[in-house]
């Protein structure tokens, strides 16, 4: 090794050292393959080996590197004895709080029926009372043909099938209820849920995502609530029935969505509202979801059945074509007597559904009898219209009594509704100065008044307020104005209605001229 | 309001560095909806196999494209380099979310890179993940005779899927190449 160029000799220990330290990389197993690699790579470029000797570190770096999380997770390291303290100290909550004074006040108050809900319902008292409480408009629960095809249902296909409709639960009659239906609303599909109230709350989830737009009503039922919050998507709410406020909401997603990855955008409304009793305007909807591209779920739970010549719903009430609203939402609960609910729609809307609505995949099958009742409520529908004007009839024989008479409420649902809802006049509400809590407990006592003489009618009772939430929260939301339900029926004759109007007027006014509500 | 300020202070923060912004935290509910399952589409990168297939893929493409005729060795490489580049660019960084639904969407934010592992660093799939392109890179360079322009391409196109892999541009995001992120609802 001449090392004179540089000027000094290496020590012969450290010649010593490069020449042993050469002769055991030689000995090492594979070194004259990296020899060899290393001097064909190198090409007489000594840049582009330094590039890959940089990479090659670099490689060699980030693999000796360890893992570590980039999520900051702040647990606290206690010892045994903390833990067992801890556990010591912790004393659990109760599952279910106590009962507030409202709360027990009403509870208490909850009438017991006896038998069948029939237009004549037994108390448990002994008492027999007009029930005005129950959605049997036109008292198909006590039809005594279809009680027996329902009996002859359960003899053929047992009880229930016990089992989702994708696996084992479909049967023939299911698909013959949702092509009755679909018939019926002259839609071409129609898919059968097993519940009323999953039905839209799983619906909007199945095609409304993370990202996605929903412009919905303030004033939409607790079901329809759930299923926006279930979609995660992005909600824009509307004042309730409020065409202009609507349109001024879908131009202003249609302008922030511009330049914008297309997302799909949904308008969420009911047909009759379940909390306000008044109904959507059809027509102008469907013109404003044309311009500005939106697609169209409108929940028909509370108005199929009972709305328009045949009963179809707000579609055929308002002269607009089915087709051009995207999904139909109805509810066979109601006044269909049966059970379960349907979202009808195109073909393909309807498959989608029955593999991604939580609904529908997850939850055992409508039982046969409720679909073949159904399929049969829905032939009467067709078969005999007249119930319907019978049920109208009622209704006007019913508002008669109450709307215009009475000094203390009005009647917020629309004429056609047979579930009338009463809210108590403004004026009324400002000169007492009522709160919302005071305002129930008002109506809870006409509630009482009522059974007292021996009519049956209960309050609107159906928007929970969101679990956890505050006071405060609470004060922000949508809320109904608290009101009395009275549900009209044809098992009843126009002379018993009016008589059952009278007795709930009366008895408005003797609570309200009571001493307990005066100011 | 706390979720207002909140939101004001991720805008501010978007437009303070306009080149390049970092991708903002998951809701509450969206880590939520992200804890509920495990993330299938990223799962399978710690599959027996998905290693494999890595090399087997290189090793196809190399016979395919010096099937064809006349292409020397300098482009049947250069070309392997580029489609497996391409693919993986495309694969573990360009598309986000997941391509089928299963939890609402819970991963939108982020693309497959970021959902390996639960967003850990230094995991073994992305240490493998990473030592991939380098190696085809080391390969490729060693069994050719590249002229500049060729080794430039080679090696540009193993940085386009390196560096995006380094944990100092974990959630950041270019904003020439991506639309801002949709603001939170109220």
């Amino acid at each position: 090794m001449n090392s004179s160029n540089i000027g000094t000799e290496l020590p012969p220990t450290a010649v010593a050292f490069i020449e042993s330290a050469a002769a055991s990389f030689q000995k090492i197993p594979g070194s004259a393959i990296v020899i060899r690699y290393i001097r064909s790579s190198y090409q007489n470029d000594p840049i582009r080996s330094l590039v890959e000797l940089f990479l090659f570190i670099f490689a060699v770096r980030y693999l000796l590197a360890p893992a570590y999380s980039t999520k900051k997770t702040k647990n606290v390291h206690l010892t045994e004895d903390e833990i067992d303290e801890l556990v010591e100290d912790w004393t659990p909550e109760p599952l279910a709080g106590e009962q507030s004074e409202w709360e027990k006040l009403e509870n208490d108050r909850i009438p017991v029926i006896i038998g069948p809900a029939a237009p004549k319902t037994k108390l448990q008292n002994g008492r027999t009372v007009t029930n005005l409480a129950s959605y049997n408009h036109y008292n198909f629960a006590s039809n005594p043909e279809l009680t027996a095809k329902a009996v002859n249902t359960v003899r053929t296909y047992g009880v229930g099938p016990c089992s989702p409709p994708g696996f084992y639960g479909t049967q023939d009659v299911h698909m013959k209820s949702e092509a009755d239906i679909a018939a019926h609303l002259g839609m071409p599909a129609c898919i059968i849920y097993a519940q009323s109230f999953s039905t839209i709350s799983s619906v909007i989830p199945a095609f409304s995502k993370r990202g996605d737009i929903i412009v919905a009503d303030k004033a939409v039922n607790y079901p329809i609530r759930k299923g926006l919050q279930i979609s995660r998507s992005t909600v824009r709410w509307y004042d309730h029935n409020d065409m202009e406020d609507l349109e001024r909401v879908l131009a202003k997603v249609v302008k922030e969505g511009q330049g914008k990855p297309l997302t799909r955008r949904f308008i969420v409304t009911e047909g009759l509202f379940e909390n306000t009793g008044d109904v959507v305007n059809l027509p102008k909807l469907v013109e404003l979801k044309f311009k500005y591209k939106f697609r169209l779920i409108l929940d028909e739970t509370w108005s199929y059945g009972t709305m328009g010549r045949t009963g179809k719903g707000v579609t055929e009430h308002q002269h607009v074509d089915p087709n051009n609203v995207d999904m139909i939402i109805g509810g066979l609960a109601g006044c269909m007597s049966s059970g379960g609910g349907f979202c009808a729609s195109t073909e393909e809307i309807v498959e989608h559904q029955r593999l991604s609505a939580a609904a529908y995949t997850f939850s055992a099958a409508l039982p046969a009898l409720l679909a073949t009742t159904a399929s049969e409520t829905v032939t009467i529908l067709q078969e005999e219209p007249s119930i319907i004007q019978n049920l109208r009839e009622n209704i006007r024989a019913m508002r008669a009594q109450l709307d215009p008479r009475s000094d203390w409420v009005i009647c917020t649902s629309s004429p056609e509704n047979p579930v009338m809802l009463l809210v108590l006049k403004e004026q009324v509400v400002k000169d007492r100065g009522f709160s919302r809590q005071e305002q129930e407990f008002l109506l809870q006592d006409c509630v009482d008044e009522c059974l007292a003489n021996g009519v049956l009618i209960t309050r609107l009772k159906s928007m929970p307020p969101a679990l956890g939430s505050s006071p405060r929260d609470q004060e922000k939301e949508w809320l109904p104005r608290p009101a009395l339900k009275v549900c009209v029926t044809t098992g009843l004759s126009k002379k018993e209605t009016e008589k059952a109007g009278i007795v709930i007027r009366h008895a408005i006014t003797a609570v309200m001229k009571g001493k307990k509500w005066q100011r | 309001m706390s979720s207002n300020s909140k939101d004001k202070d991720n805008r501010r923060r978007r437009r303070s560095s306009s080149l390049m912004y970092q991708e903002p935290p998951e809701s509450l509910e969206q880590q939520s909806d992200q804890a509920v399952l495990p993330n299938l589409n990223a799962q399978w990168v710690n599959a027996k196999g998905a290693w494999l297939i890595h090399i087997i893929i290189i090793l196809l493409l190399k016979i395919v494209y010096d099937i064809v005729p006349s292409v020397t060795q300098e482009t049947s490489w250069t070309l392997v380099n580029i489609t497996y580049m391409f693919g993986s660019y495309l694969m573990f960084h360009w598309v986000r979310g997941i391509p089928f639904e299963f939890n609402a969407g819970a991963y939108d934010n982020l693309n497959m890179w970021e959902q390996i592992d639960n967003e850990d660093q230094y995991t073994p799939a992305k240490k493998f993940l990473l030592a991939v392109p380098i190696c085809l890179f080391l390969v490729s360079t060693h069994y050719t005779h590249y002229d500049l322009a060729y080794f430039m391409i080679n090696f540009l196109a193993t940085l386009a899927v390196v560096v995006p892999k380094l944990p100092a541009l974990h959630r950041m995001r270019l904003a020439f190449l991506n639309p801002e992120p949709q603001p939170t609802d109220q």
